[in-house]
């Protein structure tokens, strides 16, 4: 439910108030490393919170929709009846630090796993949890989410929002969740000048950024079956021209990216043979088992095909839309060792 | 129900053989002691040298599970024996797939890897390393040096179920990822063999901060010449880059080339 917002000044040490204030009821999730290959993880005291990170391996997907989990497990009682039991995870959770093209992600996913069907095991921990959003000043040298409409700074999707305004951070409320998470907390006001300073600092954020994409047209091109495909043939056998090395469909790319749903489901079975568990993990249209079917069919088993199928998606050209639709976080650029570059290879597609 | 059709058949009866290779990944089976008597419960241990006194010599046998490279003509001669009396034969492990670490020796001379071990070599008539499937028909093959315990697991129990295993063919850095390692090759420029070498140890080296060696061998549609010129540019040496795909598939089809085959 979006509210009326309420501005505060905070303290740079006022954010231990706020992570002990979270604590009390609920865990806390922050990211617990400064620099480009921070992690988020659990957050037991104020002093483990790094908001001076730059970015993540994996993004906060992985705590909706985690790398591997337990969906339900089964058994079979006395050789005649199944019985199953889903594991759902309802704990309530503050997620601290997350930025805006993280925020921009996790909206996708939502729309995701609740339109066309919905998906009980994130949505339960999706609702359980409470977004506390960080504005990005210095935008790292991967980052794009100017050019994709996803940041640097954030105007939907948080319970509540913090900018670094110098001397003391800003904090906005988004929702009533995360109103209620201030409740009984002594919070200094903000004023015009520090809304003033906020936009100023937004001015400046915007034009620090080192990659850029057109999107403008990019989704027809694309879409265009008559294009030749010898870009694509180019990434999966000799990269592109003094940048990049091929393609080693090595998939790391998709498992990092923040708006990359795609997963494979299957079953443990027990030793007994008599229970087991069903299990997902993430998955990647870069591997050539993702699109293998029965009998050893495979939709996609030349490495150009899949490289190819990977931008379709990331420019909303593939089954999922926009919903698994580039954010711009640039994670896909900094992780990949053949150093492909998103934001290049759409400078190509447009013959620029 | 499938419990009932495993409960009234005979218990499959498995045979473990040994050849050219340093017994890993037989250890490795025994390392399932805690779930060992539970195992016994489906299976008949039918042929095991390595743990027990007393072997059914000649089979037949439902699962025979051979570890080991190929390098004698008595090796040859016996391979092709425990074929005949094997109704499922699994290639386990990377030597008994590909000859693994052993066959490093395949890329010199078989005479001088043999004087530099032996004085006299007259007594000696190796072969070059090679897989089982060099010489007989395999029906699985386990990878790894050695396989980890829960594909064996895996393996074992898609066949009472009569369902396909799953054992993954996709890199390591899938597992790399499942655990949010930064990626040793973009953030340290170390030489990974990740991106070409098939996951299932749950991406332990890197998780460690060591380079992944390449022990499960290559990875399904690998680009192993992509990697080696990813490790050119990061400062290897071609001698390097050459050790490095020779070390535990030198000799399959997907490493040869970068392995020095001309
Ligand atoms: S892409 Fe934008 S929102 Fe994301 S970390 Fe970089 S600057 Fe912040
Ligand atoms: S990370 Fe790079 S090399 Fe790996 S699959 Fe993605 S684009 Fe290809
Ligand atoms: S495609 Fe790359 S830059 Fe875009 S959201 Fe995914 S990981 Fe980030
Ligand atoms: S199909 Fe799209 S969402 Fe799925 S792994 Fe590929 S790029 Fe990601
Ligand atoms: S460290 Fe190695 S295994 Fe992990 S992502 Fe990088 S190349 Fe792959």
């Amino acid at each position: 439910m979006k509210q009326s917002t309420d501005f505060f000044l905070l303290e740079k040490n006022g954010i231990d108030i706020l992570v002990k204030k979270f604590l009390e009821e609920h865990k806390v999730f922050g990211p617990i490393k400064p620099g480009h290959d921070s992690t988020f993880d659990e957050i037991k005291s104020p002093k483990e919170l790094h908001l001076d990170y730059i970015s993540t391996v994996l993004p906060p997907k992985k705590f909706f929709h985690p790398p591997t989990e337990n969906l339900f497990s089964f058994e079979l009682i006395e050789n005649t009846e199944w019985t199953y039991k889903e594991t759902l995870h309802d704990e309530k959770t503050v997620l601290i630090g997350v930025h805006p093209c993280d925020v921009h992600a996790i909206l996708r996913l939502d729309r995701f796993f609740s339109e066309d069907f919905r998906d009980p095991y994130y949505l339960s921990r999706r609702e359980n949890t409470i977004i506390v959003a960080l504005n990005c000043i210095e935008p790292s040298e991967y980052c794009f989410c100017e050019s994709m409409g996803t940041g640097p700074f954030l105007e939907m999707g948080y319970d509540l929002l913090l900018t670094d305004i110098g001397k003391k951070y800003l904090l906005e409320t988004g929702t009533y969740d995360g109103k209620k998470l201030l409740d009984g907390l002594k919070l200094e006001k903000a004023d015009k000048k520090d809304l003033y300073e906020k936009k100023k600092l937004l001015e400046q954020a915007k034009k620090k950024f080192k990659r850029h994409v057109n999107t403008d047209g990019l989704s027809a091109l694309l879409d265009d079956d008559t294009h030749d495909w010898d870009i694509w043939t180019k990434l999966a056998e000799n990269g592109y021209p003094g940048k990049s090395f091929p393609c080693l469909s090595c998939g790391s790319c998709s498992l990092v990216c923040p708006t990359c749903y795609c997963y494979d489901v299957y079953d443990v079975i027990d030793l007994s043979l008599k229970k087991g568990v069903r299990k997902r993990e993430l998955d990647s249209c870069q591997l050539l088992e993702y699109a293998e079917v029965a009998l050893g069919g495979n939709f996609r088993r030349d490495r150009r095909e899949r490289i190819r199928h990977w931008l379709m998606c990331k420019f909303g050209m593939a089954a999922g839309g926009d919903k698994s639709g580039c954010v711009g976080c640039g994670r896909c650029i900094r992780i990949c060792p053949s150093k492909i570059d998103i934001t290049e290879v759409a400078r190509i597609i447009r013959g620029e | 129900m499938f419990v009932e059709r495993i409960n009234m058949r005979e218990k499959p009866k498995i045979a473990v053989f040994k050849f050219t290779g340093c017994a890993g990944c037989q250890l490795e089976l025994l390392r399932l002691e805690d779930i060992f008597l539970d195992l016994l419960e489906f299976f008949d241990i039918s042929y095991w040298v390595m743990v027990k006194r007393e072997n059914q010599e000649d089979g037949p046998w439902d699962i025979s599970l051979v570890e080991g490279s190929i390098s004698t003509p008595e090796e040859i001669k016996e391979i092709k024996e425990i074929r005949k009396k094997s109704k499922f034969l699994v290639a386990f492990g990377d030597c008994a797939i590909g000859g693994c670490i052993p066959s490093i020796r395949n890329w010199m001379p078989q005479m001088e890897a043999e004087t530099q071990v032996y004085h006299d070599t007259s007594a000696i008539h190796s072969t070059k390393v090679l897989g089982i499937g060099e010489y007989v028909k395999i029906d699985a093959i386990l990878k790894g040096c050695p396989p980890h315990r829960e594909n064996i697991l895996e393996l074992l129990k898609s066949y009472l179920l009569k369902t396909k295993p799953r054992l993954r063919k996709h890199p390591v850095c899938i597992e790399c990822k499942y655990r949010d390692n930064a990626c040793l090759i973009t953030s340290k420029k170390i030489p990974c063999m990740g991106p070409v070498t098939s996951a299932g140890c749950g991406a332990l080296c890197p998780s460690l901060n060591r380079e992944c060696e390449g022990c499960f061998g290559p990875m399904s549609n690998p680009n192993p010449e992509a990697l080696a010129s990813i490790f050119r540019d990061i400062g290897l040496s071609e001698e390097d880059i050459i050790r490095k795909f020779r070390k535990y598939a030198g000799t399959s089809i997907e490493f040869q080339r970068e392995a020095g085959l001309r």
